[in-house]
């Protein structure tokens, strides 16, 4: 058996949303940033038994500052949310509270993960400055320079969604 | 006055030069004159200074009455802009709608150029067929121009953009890809026309076209090579509501893999 599930990833701009992605489905990283435009959609399927297979449709979406100016439509059927900030620069994440509130309030039944990326240009010290905010709110710290977790996230979340 | 009448006097506005206005004047201004002249209440010895002054006021017209005549439509137009928004919406619309249409191929290429790795829609398409049959890329291109043929069919829930069925005559784009752009593009398109709730129907992508056909809760995607025209787009249409009534396709929308054969079934051996 193979299922589709619709995964949607949203966050600031500049976060590495497609950089992520691109480390998940393709596992390479470039250091030059394209800003996607619209929507950007890619598939990977994974296997998480014998038997059952999980396609992943990602749905790339355009960086936007204030996740209600999402256009609506694009978050329909969603199957589960990544949402994603960048550690490095704390004006991606001042807001995560009231975004992931958003999102919570109006998908309740939707899995929600949030991701914190570019683990690779922060050390423990500047963590521990945020500490409140990073403590309830984040669920991977990742990097999609380094990989470091992306692989899990995808793949937990996948077998979350069977 | 109504839309259809405000839409003819833009109408008027917009097509009717100077020349036609006084020779369509001239025309009336003849029979009136016939009229009278057969009545016979005018004298042979008036009929010449009518004529002259006949010919003068005709002359005249464009630069007497035809500035306030205008000046009068401006007025009008200025005065009731709702109404003649309302009146050109439907007009305008489309346009608008083929112009976003022909942008958002353009972005998705730009995107696709860009991040440089899944997605070129005509170039993924024609690769993949070439790959498939061995035939080289610009002989397809070729072939594909002449006959008119059924490539792809696919199945797409609404918002989602998730397949529920799909069938390919030949090796195509991925369909989970594909249906999630369309999804994509679609809802955009749509997010913009609102107020008219219309839905897109038809999307070119270089040598490919793409009809789209409505229903409730899902949609159905139809990749068309080779000449796409109106009585195609009738017969497909129609062949897709013949199909989704005979099928009962409705009741197995949760059933992939017997919506999957459904279609395969009905759509193997179309000859439109
Ligand atoms: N050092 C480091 N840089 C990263 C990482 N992830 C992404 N970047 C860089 O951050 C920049 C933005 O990455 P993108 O993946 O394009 O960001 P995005 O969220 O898709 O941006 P928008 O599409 O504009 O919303 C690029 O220059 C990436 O190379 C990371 O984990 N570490
Ligand atoms: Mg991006």
């Amino acid at each position: 058996m193979i299922v589709s599930k619709k995964i949607v990833l949203i966050g600031h701009f500049g976060v590495g949303k497609t950089s992520l992605i691109r480390r998940f489905v393709e596992d390479t990283f470039s250091e030059g940033y394209k800003v996607t435009i619209g929507v950007h959609i890619s598939k990977k399927t994974v296997i998480i038994s014998e038997d059952q297979l999980i396609s992943l449709i990602i749905w790339d979406l355009e960086g936007q500052d204030d996740i209600k100016k999402t256009r609506p439509t694009y978050l329909l059927g969603t199957n589960a949310f990544i949402y994603a900030f960048d550690l490095s620069r704390p004006v991606t994440f001042e807001n995560l509270k009231s975004e992931i509130h958003f999102l919570k309030k109006n998908y309740p039944n939707t899995p929600l993960k949030v991701v914190g990326n570019k683990m690779d240009l922060v050390n423990k010290e500047y963590l521990k400055q945020y500490n409140s905010i990073f403590n309830c709110l984040v669920d991977y710290f990742v990097s999609a320079k380094t990989g470091s977790r992306v692989e899990s996230l995808f793949y937990k979340l996948a077998i979350e969604l069977i | 006055m109504n839309q259809d009448e405000k839409l003819n006097i833009i109408k008027d506005i917009l097509l009717t030069d100077e020349r036609e206005f006084v020779s369509s004047i001239e025309k009336k201004i003849k029979i009136l004159e016939k009229t009278v002249n057969e009545k016979g209440n005018l004298s042979i010895k008036v009929d010449p200074i009518i004529d002259i002054k006949l010919k003068e006021f005709v002359k005249e017209i464009p630069n007497n009455l035809g500035p306030t005549i205008t000046e009068a439509l401006k007025k009008e137009i200025a005065d009731s802009q709702d109404a003649v928004v309302e009146a050109l919406f439907p007009i305008l619309g489309k346009m608008i709608k083929r112009y976003v249409q022909h942008e958002m191929k353009l972005l998705s290429e730009k995107i696709n150029t860009q991040v440089n790795n899944t997605f070129s829609f005509n170039r993924f398409f024609r690769k993949a067929k070439s790959k498939a049959s061995g035939v080289n890329e610009s002989d397809l291109i070729i072939q594909e121009q002449s006959n008119t043929k059924i490539e792809q069919v696919i199945i797409i829930e609404k918002g989602s953009g998730l397949v529920l069925a799909k069938f390919s005559k030949n090796k195509m784009a991925d369909e989970d890809m594909v249906a999630g752009m369309l999804t994509a593009i679609k809802s955009f398109v749509e997010d913009a026309f609102t107020k008219e709730s219309q839905n897109l129907q038809y999307i070119e992508y270089d040598l490919y076209h793409i009809h789209l056909q409505n229903f409730s809760s899902f949609y159905i995607a139809v990749v068309v090579s080779g000449a796409y025209n109106i009585i195609f787009k009738d017969k497909l249409e129609d062949r897709i509501l013949e199909f989704t009534d005979k099928q009962k396709i409705t009741k197995t929308l949760k059933n992939k893999t017997s919506l999957t054969k459904k279609l395969e079934e009905f759509f193997k051996n179309d000859s439109i």
